[in-house]
């Protein structure tokens, strides 16, 4: 099932890769967000370039029982352009920081996606299904053979419902700071912005302005010492939320308290452990992604070295924590002078069943590898987002880093991982056992080994 | 966008900071002030390079800014203590073995932290500091917190607000800013200038100042502007910005960098570098 108790643990096959086959990357074409839709039917990813590309998954061929159906391109279309502020001589980044799915009401499909400054609502519609025009041309513009016929491809449109001004009025004028967190709330109604510095709530509905809940920016910026770093509402209790921070600590809020939460009812902080004391300590400390467990009893989150699993009910250390490339402990200066150190990694739970609590994480690493820990057995693998593995149903092979010492056959060691292979963005499809992983500029699709 | 020589300059720069990286990550020998020193020098000439980007990282610059502070702590806990000359060596090796280690009162120490101490190193370190020399510049503080006090205060600007609204709460307490806004905005027009020295607890002793070493002299020294005079037109290398952050960022590299016409050459005076060697091409010389 989901490696749950027996010790099934998932084999993972390569299925599909998706994006350009070159050594060379195109900028634009650097992926940026990675998201499932709730059914997990569409996947859709954001790039460098401001665009949105959705895939959907195939309805499952009866005769391959034994594979799931596979993702195909179901919408492309460009959701935020360059801007330019010729008041402060800038150009504002197109790129997609993040894109969170509506569930679905009826027919059409609703997306919120972000770039520095602007949100989108998009609703993509299909289009009836019917055999005419595309449906009976080839690419080429060619007639199809009828016969030839047999699935009717649709044609997709997106509107944009509503563009949500991170602009709006406000007193502060720290407006340049780049919105990078974006999260609903469970009402799928009101959602939540943060930049660095202040966390925003939004209602669709209302498009031109915004309620400041958190503000962190001290009255004497001398006194700055610490951003916001990644922020979520809790799945169940009403009005909560946490948000983490450039420091290593999460704050727990409860909008019921106060209309600005600037006091936290929880704060959640391990304490440093003094062995492990370096320059860089603060700076690997620094919390990437935050997200919930979908009973909403524990949190994740995800740090330079580590994943560290919180109870909401124990404040001063994590429950568990999992080491993704320990062996880069030792290479913190080198990793601070390329900047690599700074790279902000994503996490996520495995999909939500009925069963019990989230059992497996997942997380990504350089070199194009990819981590998962089983919270159960405790055991954790470690693969390889790469072409050389695309034969569809061949279980991945595990990967591992040679810290030191002898190099074993078929492990690498730390000196030749290739830092800019790094994947930053993986998502978990809802229900099954099946993975979106970004590298640079390709989309791997991995499913677990079916019977 | 910046001079081949400053490019090129730089380059050198970041490989030579990158063979100390490695170095500092895996020599154990390595004296923990030296380390601590390349730490701090790479600390300042990131903050220094994020101040000519376009668009600064503050997530990043505070880390950075944070880092620095903590060094510089250390370091003026370690020179408040009681100072005995021992050879940088010999306390550095005793220091190396723990980072905890350098608080503790039984190893009191004087650790170089003047520029003419820089000079009088150990025989014995001499071997690891040579690669290591040219880039322990100290760095003076006016740097430092113009450094980052520019990045956050090009995050600060008064001209496009208007008045603020806001969804009415559902809780007894009105939301924070509409009443204040007119005082918000004081409060942080004062803020500008509490900006301009955002991070001002910063205090390195002073010495040469690391952008004077690398920008202004290396640029300049190879070029002979005795040929050209005023008449000479060339475009000038920074793109047109708009008045008002022209006024607000010092831009570092090119101080001269203002509309007064003599000071074009200045400017110009990398791409003449470029019209000399082309000129020696084509004269065949």
């Amino acid at each position: 099932f989901l490696g749950a108790g027996g010790g099934n643990d998932i084999q993972w096959c390569f299925s599909q890769v998706k994006g350009a086959v070159d050594d060379d990357v195109a900028e634009a074409d650097i992926i940026s967000t990675v998201e499932f839709n709730h059914s997990g039917e569409l996947l859709a990813t954001g790039d460098k370039g401001g665009r949105v590309v959705i895939f959907q998954q195939e309805q499952e061929n009866k005769t391959q029982s034994h594979s799931r159906g596979e993702y195909n391109v179901y919408s492309t279309f460009q959701s935020h352009e360059p801007e330019f502020d010729y008041l402060k001589s800038l150009e504002i980044e197109e790129k997609i920081n993040k894109i969170r799915w509506l569930p679905q009401k009826n027919a059409a499909q609703f997306l919120l996606s972000t770039n520095d400054k602007t949100i989108k609502l998009w609703k993509i519609s299909e289009r009836d299904k019917r055999p005419e025009g595309y449906n009976l041309k080839e690419e080429d513009g060619r007639y199809r053979d009828p016969t030839t016929v047999t699935t009717l491809r649709v044609s997709s449109s997106q509107s944009l419902k509503a563009d949500f001004s991170s602009s709006s009025p406000s007193p502060w004028l720290w407006e340049k700071l780049p919105l990078h967190i974006l999260n609903f709330f469970f009402d799928y109604e009101t959602y939540l912005s943060a930049d660095d510095l202040r966390i925003n709530l939004w209602h669709l509905e209302i498009t031109d302005r915004s309620f400041n809940i958190v503000d962190i920016k001290p009255a004497n910026m001398e006194e700055l010492t610490e951003v916001i770093t990644a922020a979520e509402f809790h799945p169940h209790h009403c009005n909560v939320f946490v948000y983490s921070s450039s420091k290593g600590t999460i704050r727990l809020c409860d909008m019921r308290a106060s209309a600005l939460c600037d006091r936290h009812s929880k704060l959640f902080e391990e304490p440093e452990d003094p062995s492990n004391r370096s320059f860089f300590s603060e700076i690997i400390s620094s919390i990437s992604d935050v997200k919930f467990s979908h009973s909403g009893r524990y949190m994740m989150t995800r740090d330079y070295l580590s994943v560290k699993i919180w109870d909401l009910n124990m404040e001063n250390r994590p429950v568990e924590t999992y080491q993704v490339h320990e062996y880069l402990r030792s290479k913190l200066c080198s990793l601070y002078e390329n900047d690599c150190i700074f790279d902000k990694f994503e996490c996520c739970w495995n999909g939500s069943d009925r069963q019990v609590e989230f059992l497996i994480v997942m997380t990504g690493s350089y070199n194009n590898f990819f981590r998962m820990f089983d919270r159960n057995t405790k055991r954790d693998i470690t693969l390889e987002a790469s072409r050389e593995n695309n034969k569809p149903r061949t279980v991945l092979k595990p990967r591992k880093v040679c810290a030191s010492g002898k190099r074993k056959k078929d492990e690498i060691s730390v000196d030749s991982l290739d830092f800019n292979k790094k994947i930053l963005h993986t998502a978990w499809h809802p229900k099954e056992n099946i993975i979106a992983v970004a590298t640079t500029n390709n989309l791997y699709i991995f499913q677990d080994k079916m019977n | 966008m910046l001079g081949r020589g400053l490019k090129r300059k730089l380059s050198d720069y970041e490989e030579n900071m990158a063979g100390l990286s490695s170095a500092f990550d895996s020599s154990r020998s390595l004296p923990y002030p030296l380390k601590r020193q390349l730490v701090l020098n790479m600390c300042l000439t990131k903050l220094q390079t994020y101040k000519m980007l376009v668009e600064p990282n503050l997530h990043r610059s505070v880390l950075i800014a944070n880092t620095v502070r903590q060094i510089q702590e250390e370091m003026r806990q370690e020179s408040s203590q009681q100072p005995v000359n021992i050879c940088p060596g010999i306390a550095a090796a005793a220091a190396s073995h723990s980072y905890t280690g350098m608080e503790s009162p039984g190893i009191p120490l004087q650790l170089p932290s003047g520029v003419g101490q820089q000079e009088s190193h150990c025989c014995d370190l001499r071997s690891v500091e040579d690669p290591i020399e040219n880039s322990l510049l100290i760095v003076s503080d006016d740097d430092m917190s113009s450094a980052i006090s520019s990045i956050l205060k090009d995050l600060d600007f008064v001209e496009d607000i208007s008045p603020p609204t806001c969804m009415v709460p559902t809780g007894d307490d009105q939301p924070k800013f509409p009443e204040n806004t007119g005082l918000k905005l004081e409060d942080d027009r004062q803020d500008l200038k509490g900006a301009e020295c955002v991070f001002g607890s910063f205090e390195i002793s002073n010495s040469t100042s690391y952008l004077k070493d690398l920008a202004i002299d290396d640029i300049f020294e190879d070029i002979d502007t005795s040929m050209y005079d005023s008449d000479f037109c060339c475009p000038p290398l920074m793109p047109p910005r708009s008045p008002s952050l022209a006024t607000e960022e010092p831009l570092k590299t090119f101080p001269s960098c203002n509309s007064s016409s003599a000071n074009n050459i200045q400017i110009c005076r990398t791409d003449l570098s470029e019209l000399d060697h082309i000129m020696e091409i084509l004269v065949g010389s």
